[in-house]
């Protein structure tokens, strides 16, 4: 492993991408929150993971 | 709490990323440095999220939770006037030391600076220490999990404590270290989102203080006296012993936090460590504290959510954290916010191991044991102690299960053994006529120094053990601050003292050991946010502008 970076940002790409693709197939909700929390935090830790994965890139 | 697939799914996922983490690193190791000390090589933006991380335990996320639930907004005093002020000090004028003495512990620092029998009490002191609060931090997370989730407390216990074991035994204090930055994010990620959408729900600031009494949004108001503020501090036993003896001596000495910048790959990043650490330890309490306060707020508006009663009667804070995020997370969040609590327990645990490691095979085992044997032999010594030392913690949480009281004691104890340390260490290091003779009585007389104060005060009816009652505090907290007080000065006037009578050692001896023996480096070359006053001085700023604002 040359970089950090990198299992980070797949970690966070792949948790953000599960937790963004419950949020839109199952419309889940907690019990005092209408909003949809999984697709909001998920595209969060999606483009953290992302972002992790580009400055790895960008460095390498 | 319920679980669905998609929540262990995300558990299992981040099992799966730390043994890998652990796995690749392995191949790095082939010396007792390399296990121990990652072989002073680690990048300065990875040992500083190891530093805040290593401490951020989940008995520290959980615990600060329901202290921001008892106590409020003052609760963050044990980051803005405590760690934050430590953490800068240590970085601006310890680090030096630390680092440029070239020695791998924080014992084996004072067996340079001083002697043999200082090391060796620190050494074993904080040994047994680490190998206590690592076990007491598994019992508190067993009994979460099956308070919580319904998990057996054996299960749990033991799946934690063998992935942690399995990761540091591959790859050593990297692997921790490693690890320790991808569970920060997680941390970050996992609880952020519960105090944005607790906060929220509870009306923002604005709508939390008006519905609480005006002393959980504050944080100096009333500090004036102890009777006015539910800690029960007043102003200078509150800056004095928490934010001086306290926060100095653990994030200052403590070879568990000291360990991960003295693993930065240059003097430069070892000082940047603790700075560029205290960025994302300024703004924690608003992850970890500001939730406990909304939590209160919540439990006042008849939305359906209310702080969990206890057992014995009176409201059970610990259960803050939890409750919230089975209120305001769907299954999906609501396994990252598990997993993120997972994560805080194994980067405490990781930590406690990894210090107790080191400590036991260079100070004690090749200190004292076995003193020329070959590399390969400590290499094998530390492997060894990793699992010795998971061991132990696990003993000791099957023990906290059974001798609650026991656990009160000890914790008690090492109280009274921690609160002295700093003042032998800035005596050590900016006084160079401070003899090995000196630091170790002090130690000792501070250590009693503190057991005496507990013994002839009260408070909450602790303490008394001596008799009589000179003076009565209004909380134990007070009470532990004044110990700290009295512990830290008793050690710094008696090693003063001692080793005006004693021999010192000769200059030369001091060499890189003590201030004006050492080159302190000043960076002229490097950019002004890679030198480490102008990084000082932004903190401070920031540091002022928090408290003001929530005064």
């Amino acid at each position: 492993m040359r970089d950090l970076r990198t299992p980070i940002g797949i970690f966070f790409a792949l948790i953000g991408l599960i937790v963004a693709v419950t949020g839109v197939a199952t419309e889940g909700r907690a019990p005092l929150e209408t909003a949809n929390v999984n697709l909001y935090c998920g595209l969060t830790m999606l483009v953290f993971g992302g972002l992790m994965l580009w400055l790895a890139r960008r460095s390498a | 709490m319920t679980l669905a697939p998609v929540d262990y799914v995300i558990l299992a996922i981040y099992f799966a990323f730390v043994l890998g983490i652990g796995w690749i690193v392995k191949r790095r190791i082939s010396s007792s440095e390399d296990f121990l000390t990652s072989h002073r090589s680690v990048p300065v933006w990875i040992t500083s999220l190891a530093f805040i991380a290593a401490n951020l335990g989940a008995q520290e996320v959980v615990g600060m939770c329901s202290s921001g639930a008892k106590y409020g907004i003052m609760t963050a005093h044990f980051y803005w006037i405590g760690a934050v002020p430590a953490m800068l000090f240590i970085g601006v004028f310890m680090m030096p030391f630390y680092y440029g003495s070239r020695a791998r512990s924080v014992p084996e620092y004072l067996k340079l600076r001083f002697d043999e029998k200082t090391r060796a009490l620190n050494a074993i002191t904080f040994a047994v220490m680490t190998v206590f609060s690592s076990g007491i931090s598994m019992y508190a997370l067993g009994l979460l999990f099956q308070l919580v989730l319904g998990w057996s407390f054996t299960a749990s216990v033991l799946l934690s404590a063998a992935i942690v074991l399995i990761y540091t035994f591959l790859g050593g204090l990297t692997s921790a270290i490693y690890n320790e930055v991808l569970q920060f994010f997680l941390i970050v990620l996992g609880f952020a989102p519960l105090a944005i959408l607790a906060v929220s729900k509870a009306g923002g600031w604005g709508g939390m203080s008006a519905r609480l009494p005006e002393v959980m949004t504050h944080t100096w108001t009333y500090v004036g006296s102890a009777s006015k503020n539910p800690m029960g501090v007043e102003a200078f036993g509150l800056m004095a012993g928490l934010g001086f003896v306290l926060s100095f001596g653990y994030w200052c000495t403590d070879f568990l936090v000291v360990q991960r910048a003295m693993a930065a790959n240059s003097m430069s990043a070892a000082r940047r460590t603790p700075l560029i650490a205290a960025f994302p330890k300024m703004v924690m309490p608003f992850i970890v504290i500001v939730p406990g306060i909304a939590a209160v707020a919540l439990s006042h508006m008849s939305v359906g959510y209310a702080i969990p009663p206890k057992a014995g009667g009176g409201l059970d804070y610990d259960q803050a954290l939890t409750t919230l995020m089975a209120q305001f997370y769907p299954s999906g969040m609501l396994g990252v916010g598990l997993t993120a609590l997972m994560a805080s327990f194994m980067s405490g645990m990781a930590g406690n191991v990894t210090a107790f490691n080191t400590v036991w095979t260079y100070d004690l085992y090749q200190g004292h044991i076995r003193k020329n044997a070959p590399d390969s032999h400590y290499l094998w010594v530390a492997r060894v102690t990793t699992v010795v030392g998971v061991a132990l913690s696990l003993a000791t949480a099957y023990l906290a299960s059974h001798f609650n009281n026991i656990m009160d004691f000890l914790q008690l104890v090492f109280g009274f053994v921690n609160a002295p340390l700093f003042a032998t260490f800035l005596l050590g290091m900016f006084w160079k006529r401070t003899t090995g003779h000196g630091a170790f009585t002090g130690l000792l007389s501070g250590t009693a120094a503190a057991a005496a104060t507990h013994g002839l005060t009260l408070a909450e009816n602790k303490g008394r053990w001596l008799g009589s009652v000179i003076h009565e505090f209004p909380s134990t907290m007070a009470q532990n601050f004044w110990i700290a007080i009295f512990a830290w000065s008793t050690c710094f006037v008696v090693t003063i003292l001692v080793s005006l009578a004693s021999r010192p050692k000769r200059d030369e001896e001091l060499r890189d050991l003590v201030y004006g023996l050492t080159d302190i480096p000043h960076d002229r070359d490097l950019p002004w946010y890679k030198r480490p006053l102008p990084l000082a001085a932004i903190v401070s700023v920031a540091l002022i502008g928090l408290n003001l604002l929530f005064w």
